[in-house]
């Protein structure tokens, strides 16, 4: 037992290890800040030369989700946070806490409280607030202190009157202030939201955060996936994992399965969440990585809920969608339940088997509505008997038509019925 | 040094009688010592507290302050040393701030001090409690020797020259007539509010009396009138002849002595002795800088009732007297101004300085040697910098110490006539609300905020003052929109339609209220514009040339409400908070019943109103009532309205637009010629762009929008993007010789991030699945000819592309997903995924622009073929 113990000890000891590289995005996105061209220099230099310059700037973080905005801004920031530890206050906003404009500007000054024990007011009016911030950046400006407003989903702060953004841009140009304001949104026409006198007055600096390169991800792999030589496992078993580990990278299955992967989606945060999946399949036994692990990994991400949805109906609602589909051949485009039940019938006037009552179809197509394979039309109607509501198919007939295929013991009458 | 006490005691008329009520509690009435518990043998001789002393002399006479003095006595032969001494004291005074209890360790120099700051806190604590309590009569005797015997104070106790007199003060004199004055001429010199004066520490020292005008030189110890020249380290003066070698004319640039310079490389350097009989006399410059003497700033003059004359000073502080001490960067000459005020007698002024803002200082090159740099407020209780504001000095200085209140008499154009200081009305007031300031929050009501002087900096940051900016980093300074520009260029003409507009308003007898509207698309220097014109107006008021008016500006996007105008109105007419309907209605009557209240009413008004399109309600009645005040007889009122449609009026009700449109002003989008010159009327004198790149930005910018905002950010971030590429040149070869110029591909560079979405190199990495579905939403575009598809329709043409070209069909569920990342980036524009194949699909790119992105795909070339 205790032999045991102590070999299962450094392949859990790896997992772990692994599995707190692949949750840390310091971690993960640090290797790729080194080279100038990295979104990590560039949006460091804007924002300490701002910093140092005493300037204010206004900044764009776009890019798919799971491309590192947030990550990279938050590396950046702990470092100049250790570079000029008393130079800084960061506020954090997110769009969808804080999109309304007095909420917004309620949380700023809170914060700014906060990072100055000061006292905090919960009863202050828009008003106030909004003069408490401008005299407060026109304060840090004088006292050589930069003010970050770090607003995530920038998107959602740019609706409507934007009273919070152009108040903020407005003091950033009007008064001797320090300010760097840095917007984070997934949108790549953010900036045409902006009203036009808020677009005028902001900065336009744009950071586009991409996927990596092939080779990036490559390196990367490599990177997060490999043991640290210097750490408290058994040298041994660091060097056979990492050879392990190389032939499993080298392996062109292996390369084949990653494509596939990144064929869907090619971001980081995609591929971590991968390889999260992947690690944690890893069979503790063995304590090495294999392909197999790679393999579910990747079999699991890849589901078709749909299809699998239709593995696990009955019969009866299999002919109820049936007769949907061949409602909508006959361009019959509203169709509700007592309409469906009529096409049941006609089906089964020739045909014997398989004829149920009303009230158990009716059960059927309740299941297939929470199912979610069929919905109703509209909204409205909420008061009407679910009988007489219109409602849509939302499998396509293709979709509807491999499942049959698929499903276990599928009337042969189904399959011609459907093809009819 | 002296920044430990609270300064709460000063400046409050009520604190120090709390203070004085508990003192007599505390301790003997007659002299109240110090501390009880500290023996003197703790206190070293040779560390005496040297700021605090202006306050030891006024509260407590004990020995310690004897030691002090008698060291200070032997002080001014070394002066050098005292500076020492004081960066050592200072040291550890930042270290004893932390531990309260430094009372227990022995040999710290500082124990009294502490003590008292116990103490103090203490007696806030207790004076809340014990309001309205006894007044008691605390007679004060000092130690410092009283050598000016001519006027005397009425009062029940020893006068003292370096009094924290404000401390002193019983209530009993509130009551009395002072004289305010706004220039005394005292002892022959002529001294202003505002002026900065040297200030007598202690009449003791000999040195004194003799206090030289002109500096001796420090080789032959002769005044003389030849040139003098000063080193730049030590600030020792030396006549040109007396160097070795002996320098012809004043060099360019910094200069730094030979003692200095070999100081420096480590040698033991021997001064010149000054010679027989004679005793090198310090300047007080020099005096000053050993902190032998204070430098204040008159903030307030008057006389006493008895006759004697007073001022009210602001300290200033040297570096070393601060709590982080002398910093690498300071300068020599280099002084702080403090937040801590104290009333002196003017027998103690010795005469004239000269503080400096950094520009003046810059400019100053022969105004003598008592010349200093102030560039810092220094607040004493919270140790920290804050810059001092440069163009509006004197309402930030309110700001900050928001205790000045009661000396603002000072500033009132008319306070050389005798005038009633209601000191008790005005200290029960502050009184209330120095008690309600513990319960007030920072972002609180009242548009007081509390705390704000807690803002600052412990140390002023290195990158600050060592930095010496490139070429580049001037220019990006000067494109900053922030800098307000020397001139405005290419609105000559608009600006004296307004000036025109205003003056003809203003000086009218009658004065006739008008409305001006202003309109033009943003970036157009609109607001700017009228500022600057009312800038200029206010220049002719102080001269005298045109009555005096007052000018409200309100924004019509920073209000919450389109009614709370009323009440910002309002506010900024009178000063008092009201809801916005009494607001209304107090507007009203002023306006158009005539009521007039106070004697400031008579004024005609400006009301500037930015962004004047957001005032309109339902039923328009703000914007009615605004426009409507203009037109009464009485109302004095002049409306100057901005926004950007130029169809403004016409959109809103007629009776409204025939109150405002009579009157426009169109502020048409700059042309590329305009542009040019803002830009480089900005860039004068900073060589740091190629002229074609200027035009290159102006033009691309008079194009699309004429905005010169856009114009100026756009130099700025191509200078950014240069700046960018020279440091990283510079970070990894070191040889590299890059021009540092703006071109025109970093002003290319500049425009493309600023005008164009960047979605064409999104689609370029996307993921393969993305790239098949986008071309699969081309393809369909193509074949029906329509904009929009559903889902189903577009997974099956998915499908019949990936099996001609042999790709595999990943599925549909998978492919609803890829569909709505691609809709999360806004590449396409789709309904939510839970609509499944009835989702309604739609480009929200130009095909065109996904073709070209998707045209050379390396990994799936056959998606040419669709495109």
């Amino acid at each position: 037992m205790g032999r045991e113990k102590e070999k299962e000890n450094p392949s859990q000891k790896a997992l772990n290890l692994l599995r707190t590289r692949l949750s840390n995005p310091n971690f993960v996105f640090k290797p790729l800040s080194d080279s100038p061209d990295s979104n990590y220099s560039k949006l460091k230099f804007i924002i300490s030369s701002s910093i140092t310059e005493a300037c204010n700037n206004s900044i764009l973080l776009l890019g798919p989700r799971g491309s590192g905005k947030v990550a990279v801004l938050e590396l950046v920031l702990s470092d100049l946070l250790q570079q000029y530890p008393e130079a800084i206050s960061v506020i954090r906003l997110n769009g969808l806490l804080h999109g309304d404009d007095n909420c917004a500007l309620k949380e700023i000054a809170r914060q700014l409280c906060m990072e100055h024990q000061l006292l905090f007011s919960k009863v202050a009016s828009f008003d106030d607030n909004s003069q408490f911030l401008i005299a407060m950046l026109r304060e840090c400006g004088l006292a050589h202190k930069t003010i970050i407003f770090v607003l995530d989903e920038f998107d959602l702060f740019a609706q409507a009157k934007q009273r919070l953004l152009y108040s903020l841009l407005d003091a950033m140009q009007s008064v001797t202030s320090q300010a760097v304001v840095i917007g984070v949104s997934c949108r790549l026409d953010v900036d045409q939201l902006l009203e036009k006198r808020v677009r005028s007055r902001f900065s336009h600096r744009k950071l586009l955060f991409l996927p990596p390169s092939k080779e990036d991800t490559e390196r990367f792999l490599e990177h997060i996936l490999s043991l640290p030589k210097d750490s408290s496992l058994p040298h041994s078993y660091t060097v056979e994992f990492n050879g392990r580990l190389k032939n499993v990278l080298a392996d062109e299955r292996f390369k084949e399965l990653i494509n596939t992967y990144l064929s869907f989606n090619s971001t980081i945060g995609q591929l971590m969440r991968f390889l999260f999946q992947a690690v944690s399949y890893m069979d503790l036994d063995v304590g090495f990585l294999s392909l197999e692990n790679f393999k579910t990994a990747l079999s699991s991400t890849q589901r078709q809920p749909k299809s699998e949805c239709i593995k696990d109906c009955s019969i009866l609602e299999l002919y109820l969608l049936v007769c949907m589909k061949r409602l909508e051949v006959k361009e019959q485009n509203s169709y509700n339940f007592n309409s469906v039940m009529t096409e049941y019938k006609s089906i089964h006037d020739f045909q014997t088997s398989d004829n149920y009552a009303g009230n158990v179809c009716l059960r059927a197509f309740e299941h297939l509505l929470q199912r979610e394979l069929i919905s109703f039309t509209d909204n409205r109607g909420h008061n009407q008997s679910v009988e007489f509501r219109p409602v849509k198919l939302l499998i396509s007939p293709a979709e509807l038509y491999h499942g049959l295929k698929s499903y276990r013991s599928c009337p042969a009458i189904l399959l011609k019925l459907i093809a009819r | 040094m002296a920044t430990e006490t609270p300064k709460k005691q000063l400046q409050s008329p009520r604190k120090p009688k709390q203070s004085l009520n508990n003192l007599k509690v505390q301790s003997s009435p007659l002299s109240i010592s110090l501390s009880p518990q500290t023996p003197q043998s703790l206190i070293p001789p040779q560390a005496p507290p040297r700021r605090s002393l202006r306050r030891t002399s006024l509260h407590f006479s004990s020995t310690p302050i004897e030691d002090s003095i008698e060291y200070e006595k032997s002080d001014p032969k070394t002066p050098r040393k005292a500076v020492e001494e004081i960066g050592k004291i200072s040291g550890q005074s930042r270290k004893g701030q932390s531990h309260e209890e430094r009372v227990k360790t022995p040999k710290t120099p500082k124990i009294p001090k502490s003590k008292r700051n116990d103490e103090n806190r203490k007696t806030a604590k207790l004076g809340i409690l014990g309001e309205g309590m006894v007044e008691a009569e605390v007679t004060f005797s000092s130690v410092t020797p009283e050598v000016l015997e001519t006027k005397k104070r009425k009062r029940g106790e020893d006068k003292t020259v370096i009094p924290r007199a404000m401390a002193t003060r019983s209530s009993k004199k509130k009551e009395k007539k002072r004289v305010y004055y706004k220039k005394v001429v005292y002892d022959e010199g002529e001294f202003d509010v505002g002026d900065d004066v040297y200030v007598k520490r202690r009449e003791d020292a000999s040195s004194d009396d003799e206090v030289p005008e002109m500096e001796e030189c420090r080789v032959c110890f002769r005044a003389g009138r030849s040139v003098m020249i000063e080193c730049d380290d030590c600030l020792g003066g030396f006549h040109l002849k007396c160097l070795k070698p002996p320098l012809k004319e004043v060099p360019e640039g910094d200069w730094v002595c030979g003692f200095c310079q070999a100081q420096k490389l480590g040698k033991y350097v021997e001064f010149p002795e000054p010679p027989e009989g004679k005793k090198r006399v310090r300047t007080l410059r020099e005096k000053l800088l050993a902190s032998d003497l204070w430098a204040a700033r008159i903030e307030s003059l008057w006389k006493e009732v008895d006759g004697s004359f007073w001022f009210r000073g602001r300290w200033y502080m040297i570096p070393e007297e601060t709590a982080c001490g002398r910093q690498p960067h300071n300068l020599r000459r280099e002084l702080y101004r403090t937040n801590d005020c104290a009333d002196i007698e003017m027998e103690s002024i010795i005469r004239h300085c000269n503080v400096m803002s950094p520009k003046e200082y810059a400019k100053a090159n022969d105004e003598g040697d008592d010349v200093f740099l102030c560039e810092y407020e220094y607040d004493i209780h919270w140790h920290s910098f804050k810059r001092i504001a440069e163009i509006d000095n004197d309402e930030a200085d309110d700001e900050h110490a928001d205790s000045d209140e009661d000396w603002n008499s000072s500033k009132e154009p008319d306070s050389g006539t005798d005038e009633d200081m209601e000191y008790e009305e005005e200290s029960t007031r502050n009184a209330q609300a120095r008690l309600s300031t513990a319960h007030l929050a920072a972002n609180s009501r009242k548009g007081h905020f509390f705390g704000l002087q807690k803002i600052g900096t412990k140390k002023i940051p290195e990158h600050v003052r060592c930095h010496k900016q490139t070429v580049l980093e001037r220019a990006k300074a000067t494109l900053l929109l922030a800098t307000l520009p020397k001139s405005l260029p290419c609105r000559n003409k608009e600006m004296e339609e307004i000036m025109a507009f205003v003056k003809g308003a203003i000086c009218d007898d009658r004065c006739l209220g008008r409305c001006l509207y202003i309109h033009g698309v943003p970036g157009t220097g609109k607001t700017m514009s009228v500022l600057a014109v009312m800038r200029n107006l206010k220049s002719e008021v102080d001269a005298g040339s045109i009555r005096p008016y007052c000018f409200v500006e309100v924004n019509g996007l920073k209000l919450a409400s389109p009614e709370n105008i009323y009440r910002v109105i309002y506010e900024a007419l009178t000063g008092h908070r009201v809801s916005w309907k009494k607001a209304l209605q107090l507007l009203n009557e002023r306006f158009s019943d005539g009521k007039k209240i106070g004697k400031e009413d008579d004024r005609p008004c400006i009301l500037l109103i930015d962004e004047l399109d957001l005032l309109v309600t339902r039923n328009q009645s703000v914007l009615y009532n605004i426009l409507d005040w203009p037109t009464k007889p009485h109302s004095k009122l002049i409306v100057i309205g901005i926004a950007n449609t130029m169809d403004l009026p016409e959109k809103l009700l007629p009776r409204i637009s025939s109150r405002m449109g009579i009157q426009r002003l169109c502020f048409g989008p700059y042309n590329y010629q305009q542009l040019q010159e803002i830009i480089s009327s900005r860039l004068k004198g900073i060589d740091a762009f190629e002229k074609q790149a200027v035009e290159f930005a102006s033009r691309k910018v008079a194009a699309i929008s004429g905005d010169a905002r856009r114009a100026l950010e756009i130099c700025r971030r191509a200078a950014d993007i240069a700046d960018y590429r020279i440091k990283k040149q510079i970070s990894t070869v070191n040889s590299s010789t890059g021009k540092d110029i703006v071109t025109m591909a970093e002003v290319d560079a500049a425009i493309q991030e600023m005008f164009q979405a960047p979605h064409v190199q999104v689609m370029k990495s996307c993921s393969k699945l993305s790239k098949i579905f986008l071309t699969a939403m081309v393809y369909e575009l193509y074949k029906t000819g329509m904009g929009e598809t559903t889902f189903e329709k577009l997974a099956m043409t998915i499908s019949c592309l990936c099996t001609s070209n042999g790709e595999a069909f990943p599925g549909w569920d998978t492919i609803l997903k890829v569909g709505c990342k691609l809709g999360e980036c806004r590449i396409i524009l789709c309904e939510p995924g839970d609509r499944h194949r009835l989702q309604k699909l739609q480009l929200n790119f130009p095909s065109d622009d996904v073709a070209f992105a998707l045209k050379d795909t390396k990994d799936l070339p056959w998606l040419a073929k669709y495109l």
